[in-house]
């Protein structure tokens, strides 16, 4: 009871702070969390009152249902129905669990004929370096975004990255037109020198992505590094240094998830209804080419018709560029049959009590009729 | 004798507003004796994405400039189809109509008028400041919707109405053109000869500029007009598809390879010129154009023909406001059965009450057809499911309890949610087009209706809950209406729960299915959540003896504001997925509707001397 009461309380505030901090974060702060901080009063006199968050009332909720079934609830004919209602929220909260634990969510961004064999994470960025000196292969290093910040030290093949400056947030102009909220140009190397930056907060609404910028230094083994670059995922291509007389590139760009299969836009339509315009379908023709399986086909993603393909669901999420730029988003969820199984068992539990109550309550009116 | 009449009541109230019924829907369908406007008004176009007649273009036209479908004022169009007529074929007057509703004063400042008389000023008046108002327009649509000043609403929305004022304007006729058919013919000739004269020329023959330049002219007339509408009145083509539609100049373009104009085009014209003619003779010129465009659709073009007529019929016979007015009565005569128990007051209320529902039946079917989708598609459709919803439970119950209170609930519910539908059919066209995500008759059908039977019945079981809660401060609830009561409650809310569940839970497999999600916490996924979860409450609570009697029925309540929480509150966020779009208007009725609530709630608590013993009297019985 209480348990439920908090959590009608904690959805309700979770869905008013989505307007100021999005989805996602208060996805994160209130229901991923096990205890949520609800800030309140104006200004500066905030007062963070805790709330328990998602995770400490879904692991309650299941504790409380267990011991009372192992204690209260006896296996009878009678309470299947009770029985068959309690198991299948059980099978719910923990399908959710699951789903925070193994899924994961990223974008594959497509122009009409681009192919990509990866797709990219939606908010999160890496660093990454890559050395192409040896011949025929690319030894690729990726640094998550968790671990970019300030004064961190990487220590790689012959040479260090330190990261002078992380933010998480920035807004980049050419130098030339910067006004004077920005940072003077502090980038010696790079193509990051003719840009001017500046820290912004960080963005809430679910359609626009942080622009992540850091300055970082290379530092040979040997030797001092003067050195400045600027790195950020605004900053399209990579960007070269020279380690003796290696050269290697760097950059900061979306975290990537390689596929073992690659995907090609052959066509993206954008269909209006005649006079509006009221979107009418989105649909993306798409080629897979899997080199393992040796497949090659064509196929079409569109509203409400995502595709499955190997363990993961590609579904038609958005459009840029004047409708030649597809957006795709890839899901995996490897419990995604959970909720399925839970829902079929929670509504035959419920119809089969409230049938019960039924055929109850008609017997007793009978009762009360006869005599 | 006196007893032989209570008996006959029964059947008489309801014959009584049966024949009412039929003479007011008689007399909305008679043809008239002036322009045969009705027949004009059920002539198909396409507009929105969607075939529709003529009169539902004017009524939402004039619901979006005006707020309502009445136009105030001496010798104004008695229709919105008369208004239509008159702004397409005589703009000059229409003009002068004061329509367009300004709800700022900055607004009406900016344009150098003063609220002294009206909210309401012509197009005529605004004529001058047109360009200031497209000049603010365009600065404003470059800001967040969310940032907007009431003054840049305000703004906004008028120039929302004038362009669509502009667009109804030019859908039918070209403003300024005196004979339109001859006008027509002229332009085609004047094409014919200046394509000779030009070939004469690139011959190197001698030949006639001014015949060039007037046909260029011509053309260049044709090609301005075209975009200046959103309506498609010309059904091209062979297959009748929506997209072979065309508009009214581009069909006239169009028949320079198809060397003769469009049966529709040239119908068009010859209506127009009839209009602007005056008397007997410009009556039978408008009839014959009108049939003769009739008889042609209904023989090329049969679909668009019957949708046209049968949503025109729709529109006219209003099912819903004459429900409305049923439930009203209903209402009253159930509340005056419980005063005065004798008589078959109950039983007229009740039939009363089915021949408002059976309306309302007939209405949501016709718009199912008229749209050929499942019965909720958008907002407005929700707010009439949830009353017929709440309404067939109701039937149910009373049925099952003979006691008028499933007649007043109905009546109590049906009314509240048609005037809830009211209000958001103000805001245009209700049978619009679905975007691309909702596009989905499968989900519609099963995840939509159900879930919106869930929002039925946690408003039924909130409803009785206030009957009980009213009653039991005024003189009191016998302890057998007490009991029927809380089976009532009991009974709707175990159907809430069930209905809110499934429906929630099909809203995650569609999800599933085409997001690749099951859950996203946005905030109309919570909102239904939360339904779940107080019916789970309320069930868990009684059950557990937490609560009894009077208890539950206070929870009851409070799944109301739940339910209105997910229903409107959830959309005024204006995030997620689900945020298919609505105004704040509404803010103050849900914040007032929650306080209302509230208050009644508080009711609950007031402890009346004497009543303390029936309701410790009975154990909690209804529970598992």
């Amino acid at each position: 009871m209480v348990l439920l009461g908090l959590g009608m309380v904690l959805i309700f505030v979770a869905t008013i702070a989505q307007v100021e901090i999005g989805i996602r974060e208060s996805q994160l702060r209130y229901f991923r969390s096990w205890i949520a901080w609800l800030e309140v009063g104006p200004g500066t006199l905030r007062v963070s009152l805790p709330l328990p968050g998602g995770l400490l009332l879904a692991s309650a909720l299941l504790v409380n249902l267990l011991a009372a079934h192992l204690t209260r609830f006896k296996l009878q004919w009678k309470k299947v129905g009770i029985f068959l209602i309690h198991a299948g929220v059980l099978i719910l909260l923990l399908g959710e669990l699951f789903t925070a634990l193994l899924g994961w969510e990223a974008q594959i961004r497509l122009d009409e004929g681009e192919t990509l064999n990866y797709s990219t994470h939606p908010w999160e960025v890496e660093l990454v370096i890559i050395d192409s000196s040896a011949p025929g292969e690319n030894s690729v290093t990726a640094i998550p975004q968790s671990r970019l910040r300030a004064g961190a030290v990487f220590p790689l093949d012959g040479f260090k990255v330190r990261i002078e400056r992380f933010l998480p947030n920035s807004e980049i102009v050419p130098a030339a037109t910067a006004g004077p909220e920005f940072e003077a140009p502090s980038a010696t190397e790079g193509s990051g020198v003719a840009f001017a930056v500046r820290e912004v907060p960080e963005e809430t609404a679910p359609d626009r992505r942080n622009l992540c910028s850091a300055f970082v230094k290379i530092i040979p083994e040997h030797g001092s590094a003067p050195g400045r670059w600027l790195l950020s995922n605004a900053i399209s291509g990579m960007q070269e240094f020279k380690i003796g007389d290696a050269l290697l590139t760097m950059a900061i760009r979306q975290r990537r998830f390689y596929h073992p299969f690659s995907i090609t836009l052959l066509d993206f339509s954008h269909d209006r209804y005649l006079g509006t315009e009221i979107p009418k379908n989105f649909s993306s023709r798409i080629r897979i080419v899997n080199a393992d399986r040796g497949e090659d086909r064509e196929t079409l993603i569109y509203m409400n018709h995502p595709l499955r393909y190997g363990g993961l669901t590609f579904y038609q999420s958005g459009f840029d560029n004047d409708d030649t730029t597809s957006i795709i988003q890839v899901v995996r969820n490897p419990v995604w049959t959970l909720p399925y199984i839970a829902c079929a068992m929670v509504a035959l539990g419920l119809l089969w009590v409230f049938s019960q109550h039924i055929v109850k309550a008609i017997g007793r009116r009978r009762a009360e009729h006869a005599s | 004798m006196r007893l032989r009449l209570h008996m006959t009541l029964g059947w008489l109230l309801p014959l009584l507003c049966l024949g009412v019924l039929v003479i007011t829907g008689l007399r909305a369908t008679r043809p008239s004796a002036d322009l045969d406007l009705k027949s004009f008004g059920s002539l198909p176009v396409v507009a929105n994405g969607r075939v529709q007649p003529l009169d539902a273009l004017a009524r939402n036209g004039l619901l979006v400039i005006q707020g309502r479908q009445r136009i105030e004022g001496e010798e104004s169009p008695a229709s919105p189809i008369a208004w239509l007529a008159e702004l397409a074929f005589r703009p000059d007057l229409a003009n002068q109509r004061r329509i367009f509703r300004i709800n700022h004063d900055e607004v009406l400042g900016q344009l150098g008028l003063t609220q002294d008389r009206s909210k309401f000023v012509s197009y005529g008046e605004l004529q001058d400041s047109l360009p200031t108002i497209e000049e603010e327009a365009d600065r404003i649509a470059h800001r967040e919707v969310q940032l907007w000043s009431p003054y840049e609403k305000a703004l906004m929305q008028l120039a929302r109405s004038v362009k669509l004022y502009g667009q109804l304007k030019h859908a039918l006729a070209l403003p300024g053109a005196s004979q339109l058919e001859a006008e027509m013919i002229l332009f085609l000739a004047s094409i014919d000869q200046a394509l000779a004269e030009s070939e004469k020329r690139n011959r190197g023959e001698e030949h006639n500029p001014e015949v060039i330049a007037n046909s260029t002219s011509r053309m260049r007339v044709l090609l301005e007009w075209a975009p200046k509408t959103h309506v498609f009145t010309t059904p091209s083509g062979i297959t009748g598809d929506v997209s072979e539609w065309r508009r009214l100049a581009d069909s006239v373009i169009d028949a320079l390879d198809a060397e003769d104009l469009h049966p529709s085009t040239m119908a068009y014209a010859r209506m127009g010129d009839a209009y602007r003619k005056s008397g007997s003779e410009g009556v039978r010129d408008f009839k014959e154009a009108v049939s003769g465009y009739r008889s042609w659709l209904s023989d090329q073009r049969p679909d668009a023909f019957t949708k046209g007529k049968a949503e025109a019929l729709f529109n006219k016979l209003a099912p819903f406001y004459a429900s409305m007015a049923l439930y009203l009565v209903a209402f009253l005569l159930a509340c005056f059965s419980w005063i005065w128990p004798v008589g078959q007051f109950r039983q007229a209320a009740f039939r009363i009450m089915l021949l408002g529902f059976l309306l309302h039946s007939a209405g949501l079917l016709a718009r199912m057809a008229l749209e050929g989708r499942p019965p909720v598609t958008n907002l407005y459709s929700s707010a009439v499911f949830i009353g017929w919803g709440a309404i067939l439970l109701s039937v149910v119950v009373e049925l099952m309890y003979r006691n008028a209170v499933g007649t007043v609930v109905a009546a109590i519910v049906g009314f509240a949610t048609l005037l809830v539908a009211h209000h958001l059919s103000l805001s245009g066209d209700t049978l619009e087009m679905m975007r691309a995500v909702l596009d989905s008759n499968f989900w519609l059908a099963t995840h939509v209706v159900v879930i919106t039977l869930g929002y039925s019945a946690t408003f039924l079981a909130g409803a009785v809950a206030i009957v009980y809660l009213l009653r039991r401060l005024v003189g009191g609830v016998p302890k057998k209406a007490a009991q029927s009561l809380r089976g009532m409650v009991y009974g709707i809310i175990c159907f809430a729960t069930l209905a809110s569940f499934v429906g929630t839970v099909l809203g995650g497999i569609w999800a599933d299915q085409s997001w690749g999600r099951f859950w996203g916490w946005d905030p109309k996924e919570n909102g239904a959540l939360l339904i779940v979860l107080w019916n789970a409450i309320i069930l868990h609570a009684r059950w557990g003896g937490i609560v009894r009697e009077r208890g539950m029925m206070v929870m009851a309540v409070f799944g109301n504001i739940v339910t209105s929480w997910s229903w409107f509150g959830t959309n005024m966020l204006g995030i997620g997925l689900h945020s298919y779009g609505f105004t704040n208007a509404a803010f103050t009725w849900l914040s007032a509707f929650v306080a209302s609530q509230l208050i009644i709630m508080g009711l609950g608590f007031v402890r009346i001397p004497g009543q303390a013993m029936t309701r410790s009297a009975d154990p909690s019985n209804s529970g598992a």
